[in-house]
């Protein structure tokens, strides 16, 4: 059977809320060995983000923090405190990768800079994944997936048209952009030491790889001097192209004419070959107007069928599908992308599995998000030789546990 | 590139894209970045816009062969990323399986919008009807209107990025297992694993569809008008204190806003209170605040705006692409910790005899 290409390669994560996360879910999905660390005093507020007042023990029941670290081992460890601090440089000797999206001034706080990771384990890769860097005016800005996403230039970019207001994408979308590209990173650095023997330090600073999401905007911007143009679902290439109400509530059908072979296609279905024979240039110009005829085509419609009936007509249309029905769309289903798990205190619910699909190693997903300190025995036993009475003693201190101190809300 | 301190990562990867529409050209441009030699051979037709060539493309050779040369490219490359329809592939002689096969090694990494297989494999797309499958249309844009398509190509940058990722890690299991693999990246799979706490939220409490939100999800986090534009908050229960000393008002000490639970039904008071605020400043003076106070705002900048400051310009975060119309600056290195380089931009086909003699010297015909 084939391995997974990150089998062997353990990675300590200090990683909370969603990019860090999103990016050490994507390790575990690609075999890595993923262990998680938080605090008994500093947990990953994901856990108790929702409130759950009728659970004894929330952090452990928590569907969306689930959604982020499934797959993971969860290890309790109070890196301020000095013997917190000392398992942890130990665990790092047996770790290929630390990766942490703290603010920029945490770990030197707590000591744990590149170069004491390194003298602990020489060829070590660190991520470090802070909002606007380590270095520069702005290294002090804190901020999550929509801050990001305004200060790198697409909240810009984003807009109806017509009021002149920009948007946010409808999720934070900085997060899971950076966790994917420091998910690339570790397997960038992987190969440099496989190359070289080195380790790496990978400074990523989400805006800027936000950034990167736009770059031809800023082709615009440099070479024309262009400011934003909001097209809202409109297309600057072709016409029409919008988004139409359909029958039921809240069903949206998403429509593109690239050619004139489409738009003719479209005209037939909606029963108005008076307009067939529009060019380009009289579609682009009378768009407010064909809008209008499709839009009042469109409502009549179930947004399924008429999905369908375009396809069928090799016209693109698809359903905006929203979080409750895109569980049961057919195209994933028919690929098993929803997989359910078992889980101790929830009962099993729809998950996505992993979207690298490598067709030959098949990652599969395989265990529910680890409860509070669930491997805190495993880990200290196995990894680092500690004694039962070692691993009480610690409890005793503080140093790990199996309940947060003081939860409250996220 | 014969200094080893600015050798790149990737140096020695040859990549193979194929056709490459911006998902492609996406993922195979941080693969150049950051040292491969990737050579690029344009679709029927110009599958990128100008700017989208600019960005995309430079640092990249760019040949013009026929399949049968192509195949033998393939059979080359240690990376092999293209985003045509499932099965053009194999009708251009260049079924995945097979070239796999002869190259046990070859990463193969494939995007799509609905992936390789299922009902929907052959469907038509664009970057609209993916965004819309996707799952992320239904939570943008006001909930007074119809969902909106956030701007760029974010459906199909984000399978770019994607594949990028997965093209490398499937190479680092080729390094170290010999064997590569065919990554079956979908457009839609990508998006809907990623809808934050409202997709795993209908699953699991069959709640139904969480509505879009526009650009305020609750007060504390959300978009306001301010003097010079538009900028935002985003405070978590740690950082509402210090946004509360911010406001100033007195009536914030009250436990109907302090509490969490209650502050929720004060929700309208608090976003009045916020409108008034931001009214009140700049952009800038908004900024500045955030480090001070530890309390994540935000402004909507402007790709003009970030070419302008100071900050990126000094962390060397732009590149410069030399084009034949003059010189364009665009977004660099996704992440630092490796030496990235951005080479000028090419003519489609420019490569075609140099790649010819340096991919297929000795080569089997």
């Amino acid at each position: 059977m084939k391995q997974l290409p990150l089998q062997g390669v353990r990675v300590a994560d200090l990683t909370m809320m969603w990019a860090g996360p999103y990016a050490t879910r994507v390790l575990a999905e690609m075999g890595a060995e993923v262990i998680k660390i938080e605090s008994p005093r500093s947990w990953d507020n994901i856990r108790t983000l929702i409130p759950q007042p009728d659970k004894t023990d929330p952090w452990n029941s928590s569907y969306y923090f689930n959604d982020y670290n499934r797959d993971k081992k969860s290890l309790t460890l109070d890196l301020s405190m000095a013997r917190g601090r000392e398992l942890f440089l130990q665990l790092v000797k047996r770790c290929d990768v630390v990766i942490e999206n703290y603010r920029a001034d945490v770990l030197e706080k707590l000591g744990l800079t590149y170069d004491v990771l390194k003298s602990a384990r020489e060829d070590i890769i660190l991520v470090s994944m802070v909002g606007f860097g380590h270095s520069g005016t702005e290294r002090g800005h804190v901020g999550f997936g929509p801050i990001i996403e305004q200060m790198s230039g697409l909240t810009s970019l984003s807009g109806y048209g017509d009021d002149g207001v920009p948007f946010k994408t409808g999720i934070s979308y900085g997060d899971p952009i950076a966790g994917l590209a420091a998910a690339s990173a570790v397997a960038l650095a992987l190969i440099k030491r496989r190359k070289t023997g080195k380790g790496t330090y990978v400074d990523l600073p989400q805006r800027e790889t936000m950034s990167t999401m736009v770059g031809e905007k800023f082709v615009a911007a440099s070479m024309r001097g262009e400011e934003p143009v909001h097209f809202g679902a409109r297309s600057p290439h072709w016409a029409p192209q919008g988004v139409y109400r359909c029958k039921g509530e809240e069903q949206w059908l998403a429509i593109s004419c690239r050619t004139d072979q489409e738009w003719r296609s479209l005209t037939s279905l909606i029963a108005r070959p008076d307009l067939a024979d529009l060019t380009l240039e009289q579609r682009r110009a009378r768009q407010d107007e064909l809008d209008i005829v499709i839009g009042a085509w469109a409502a009549e419609q179930d947004a399924f069928g008429a999905m369908m009936q375009l396809q069928s007509m090799k016209v693109p249309a698809g359903r905006v599908l929203d979080s409750d029905n895109i569980h049961r769309d057919p195209q994933l289903a028919t690929r098993g992308y929803w997989v359910e798990l078992p889980h101790p205190r929830m009962t099993p619910w729809k998950q996505p599995s992993a979207s690298w699909r490598l067709q030959e190693a098949n990652p599969q997903i395989r265990n529910h998000a680890p409860l509070f300190g669930e491997h805190n025995d495993e880990i200290l036993r196995d990894l680092l030789g500690l004694t039962a009475a070692d691993r009480a003693q610690l409890a005793d201190q503080g140093v790990i546990g199996t309940e947060p101190v003081n939860p409250g809300i996220g | 590139m014969t200094d080893s301190t600015s050798e790149g990562v990737l140096s020695g990867v040859r990549v193979l894209e194929i056709g490459g529409g911006i998902a492609a050209a996406f993922a195979s441009h941080f693969l150049a970045g950051y040292g491969a030699d990737v050579v690029r051979t344009e679709g029927p037709t110009a599958a990128l816009t100008h700017d989208e060539a600019v960005y995309l493309c430079a640092g990249k050779r760019r040949v013009d062969v026929p399949d049968p040369e192509l195949r033998r490219l393939a059979l080359g490359a240690d990376i092999l990323i293209e985003d045509g329809k499932p099965g053009a592939l194999a009708a251009r002689g260049l079924d995945p399986v097979a070239l796999r096969k002869e190259n046990p090694a070859l990463v193969i990494v494939s995007i799509t919008p609905f992936g390789q297989t299922g009902p929907y494999a052959d469907f038509e797309a664009t970057n609209l009807t993916s965004f819309a499958m996707g799952g992320l249309m239904s939570l943008t844009g006001s909930p007074h209107r119809e969902p909106l398509l956030t701007g760029g190509n974010q459906a199909q940058a984000l399978g770019g990025m994607n594949a990028f990722g997965a093209a490398v890690t499937a190479y680092y299991g080729a390094l170290m297992q010999g064997e590569g693999d065919w990554v079956d990246i979908s457009l839609q799979e990508c998006a809907a694993g990623m809808l934050e706490l409202y997709g795993p939220g209908s699953a699991y409490t069959g709640a139904g569809p969480q509505m879009r939100m526009g650009n305020s999800v609750r007060s504390v986090w959300a978009i306001y008008p301010c003097l010079d534009g538009y900028a935002g908050v985003c405070a978590l229960e740690r950082q509402v204190h210090s946004l509360f000393d911010l406001l100033g008002d007195p009536v914030l000490n009250e436990e109907r806003f302090r509490d969490p639970y209650q502050r929720a039904e004060q929700d309208d008071e608090l976003t009045a209170m916020l409108y008034a605020w931001f009214a009140q400043r700049t952009k800038a003076e908004i900024l500045a605040l955030s480090p001070i106070h530890k309390v994540p705002f935000g402004a909507v900048l402007t790709p003009n705006d970030l070419l302008a400051s100071e900050n990126l310009a000094n962390r060397r975060f732009f590149d410069s692409v030399q084009t034949p119309e003059g010189e364009a600056r665009v977004p660099g290195r996704p992440f630092e910790g490796f030496v990235w380089t951005m080479d000028s931009l090419h003519e489609a086909g420019a490569d075609t005899d140099t790649v010819r003699s340096e991919w297929l010297a000795g080569a089997p015909a």
